[in-house]
């Protein structure tokens, strides 16, 4: 295994990030804590879960907005499940979410194989329809705190290690991370070491000719979306453990942020082109500028200001560059 | 006269399944709801929100004509409504020995300006930057979205001079201000995208780029000025929000997004563009705003109101690709129809 060169966003990425923390260093040392570290990873692990589905999805040249719906179906049906059986165990929420985003993956897959219209019109349509059939089914009330089976809490606040910071608390790495590691094993694994992924590439750079090198792009698409639909089933459960409260609308609308940042990691929708370390960079920017825009002071409102010049710059970038290589080729259209 | 009108059914297929779809909501709600529907009240109420809701499907709708979208336009009328709200209360620059008239004449332009200048943006970033519409605008609408945020904090402005509430809540004769505004530029657009010859290269780009490029239209001038035009909807959108709630902040009609999506959709314009007539949007948008305020009498709950919009788009586009795949096949067999009896 050898490994590649990082591609030119990846580079830049990583260069915003270090000039970014050094800039906040040096405005407020207390940036620089394990705390602030611990409270990053513990944040952004839902978005990069979410993020390597949306990444799959986009690489393969469609999209798909009802990832937020899938993970609040899934994360919500379980813990009313939960509460209703009464079974107390974090095992049996990840079956059932995973199984829930399993079954609206494959129905986004279907209509859009059937339906043969842009992927982004059809999961917009089903993100209301999952949301609509979720508040008709299984209800709409807010679950508090203290009504949470205990195993959340217990999920939410269980760690890898631990360390006693100066005040005497214990902070540490969440156990968050495992399933944000297996997340990003798992779509490494399926890109570059399978057959799928190969399709996959294809069916992005050139959906005709991947049919004719033989792809089944059906089986590419149900594989796709079913892998969205559990990652963001995972996602679903790891956010009620992070807010602890379950709440069945807390999710809707943030799936264009989510997009925002593995576009900024260097995926281009029109598909073929994207890598891990790029959604892994542009997630960790996304979730830097929210949670540690506050050191420089600036207030709450500022976050979507710099992330909105940051998309605008990266797509930019990204975008003149292939236009250059395309007037090179004399490619005039694109 | 069965010919006739047998023909001008099959000139544009998807307008009459349209009028046949409306006419057909209609007659059941009049059957199930009756009065309490179709009484005055309810249609002047209904009225003053489905201007600026129509202004918006419009401009959606231009930019899908295009092949492209627009995801920033309600962020682009957000930020449109917030500027002038500053110019109007006083607080870009001091107003207070101006008569409210000349406020409000600068304020309406400064918002005009602005928006069509944030569609313009969109349009460089689209055309000369070969951006995917879809990135693009997502990106422009964090960055609009961004600014909004950055400049009220989140906060509302509100204070605005009685004579501009007039603009959002006054009528004449019965016929609301804004209703006019709708209809005028419902009129213009019509005429633009039917009769210029402006209207016929969008139609030509929309159905295929590189044909437009080798037949002399100007793909990226054209980008930029329907994006422009679409920002300018967006503007005028946002003038009717802001005087009718009195308040312009961020993120009011975030729902609007999907809703005239569907609209444009079910109006007969393709999302690969090329296809759509303005009369079809304008059916559509008034058939939702008639389903919508049916669902308030039911009470449905804001949940499954997003439930049925959802269905509706999916069925919408089933249907579509029936019809289309009819066609395909009607048009096949005609000619082969033609041949047969040429031959015998």
């Amino acid at each position: 295994m050898h490994i590649r060169k990082m591609t030119g966003t990846e580079k830049f990425l990583l260069v915003l990030i270090v000039v970014y923390c050094i800039i906040v260093a040096a405005v407020n040392p207390a940036f620089l804590s394990w705390e602030t570290l611990f409270d990053l990873i513990r944040s952004s692990a839902g978005n990069m879960i979410l993020a390597m589905g949306v990444l799959v999805v986009m690489i393969s040249g469609g999209i798909d907005v009802s990832f937020p719906a899938i993970a609040l179906f899934g994360g919500y049906t379980a813990t009313r499940l939960m509460m209703a059986w009464d079974i107390n165990n974090m095992v049996f929420a990840f079956a059932v979410s995973i199984g829930i985003g399993l079954v609206l993956g494959l129905i986004n897959a279907l209509i859009i194989y059937l339906l043969k219209i842009e992927p982004f019109i059809v999961t917009l349509g089903t993100a209301s329809i999952f949301h609509g059939l979720m508040t008709v089914l299984v209800g709409t009330t807010n679950i508090g705190a203290s009504k949470l089976p205990t195993s959340y809490t217990s999920f939410g606040a269980a760690k890898l290690f631990s360390i006693t910071d100066s005040y005497g608390a214990e902070i540490g790495v969440s156990v968050f991370i495992i399933p944000v590691i297996l997340a990003i094993a798992v779509t490494w694994f399926m890109l570059y070491k399978t057959m799928i992924g190969r399709g996959i590439f294809a069916m992005g750079c050139s959906e005709e000719s991947a049919k004719r090198a033989g792809f089944n792009n059906f089986h590419t698409r149900l594989v796709i979306y079913c892998f969205a639909g559990v990652l963001a089933g995972i996602m679903g459960i790891i956010y009620v453990a992070n807010c602890n409260t379950c709440n069945p609308i807390s999710l809707i609308g943030t799936e264009m942020s989510v997009i925002a940042a593995v576009v900024i990691g260097g995926a281009k929708m029109t598909g073929g082109q994207g890598t891990i370390l790029g959604t892994f960079l542009g997630v960790l920017i996304m979730n830097l500028l929210n949670s540690t825009l506050v050191f420089l002071g600036f207030s709450a409102s500022w976050n979507n200001f710099f992330i909105g010049i940051i998309l605008l710059v990266s797509i930019g970038a990204t975008s003149y560059q292939e236009r250059m290589k395309n007037r090179k080729n004399f490619i005039y259209t694109e | 006269m069965g010919e006739k009108f047998k023909r001008m059914i099959k000139k544009d297929i998807s307008i009459t399944i349209l009028a046949c779809f409306i006419i057909g909501i209609m007659l059941f709600l009049a059957i199930s709801l009756g009065g309490k529907m179709y009484n005055v009240r309810n249609f002047s109420s209904m009225a003053f929100q489905v201007s600026e809701f129509a202004v918006l499907s419009l401009g959606m709708s231009l930019a899908m004509m295009l092949g492209g979208i627009d995801l920033s336009i309600i962020a682009n009328a957000n930020l449109s409504g917030i500027i002038a709200g500053y110019v109007m209360c006083g607080k870009l620059f001091n107003t207070g020995n101006m008569s409210p008239a000349v406020v409000i004449f600068l304020a309406v332009l400064a918002a005009l300006t602005c928006a069509a200048l944030l569609g313009a943006l969109n349009g460089v970033m689209i055309a000369k930057f070969s951006a995917p519409p879809m990135v693009a605008t997502l990106g422009t609408m964090t960055f609009y979205n961004g600014i909004g945020m950055a400049i009220t904090g989140g906060q509302g402005i509100v204070g605005f001079p009685d004579m501009f509430l007039k603009f959002g809540s006054g009528a004449v004769f019965q016929i609301p201000y804004v209703v006019i505004v709708l209809f005028f530029v419902a009129i213009i657009l019509m005429f633009v995208m039917e009769k210029t010859t402006f209207g016929r290269k969008l139609y030509i780009m929309g159905e295929n780029h590189t044909a437009a490029r080798f037949s002399a239209i100007k793909n990226e001038r054209l980008i930029i000025i329907t994006y422009t035009i679409v920002g300018l909807l967006a503007g005028i959108a946002s003038l009717m929000i802001v005087s009718r709630v009195n308040s312009a902040k961020v993120g009011y009609g975030d729902t609007y997004l999907l809703q005239a999506i569907l609209v444009a959709v079910l109006g007969g314009v393709s999302p690969s563009g090329g296809k759509g007539k303005i009369f079809g949007v304008l059916l559509a948008v008034f058939s939702t705003q008639m389903l919508s305020s049916a669902f308030t009498q039911w009470q449905f709950s804001p949940y499954s109101k997003k439930l049925v919009w959802g269905a509706m788009l999916v069925i919408i586009m089933l249907i579509n690709l029936l019809v289309d795949k009819k066609m395909q096949t009607v048009t096949a067999a005609a000619p082969a129809k033609k041949g047969a009896a040429a031959q015998s």
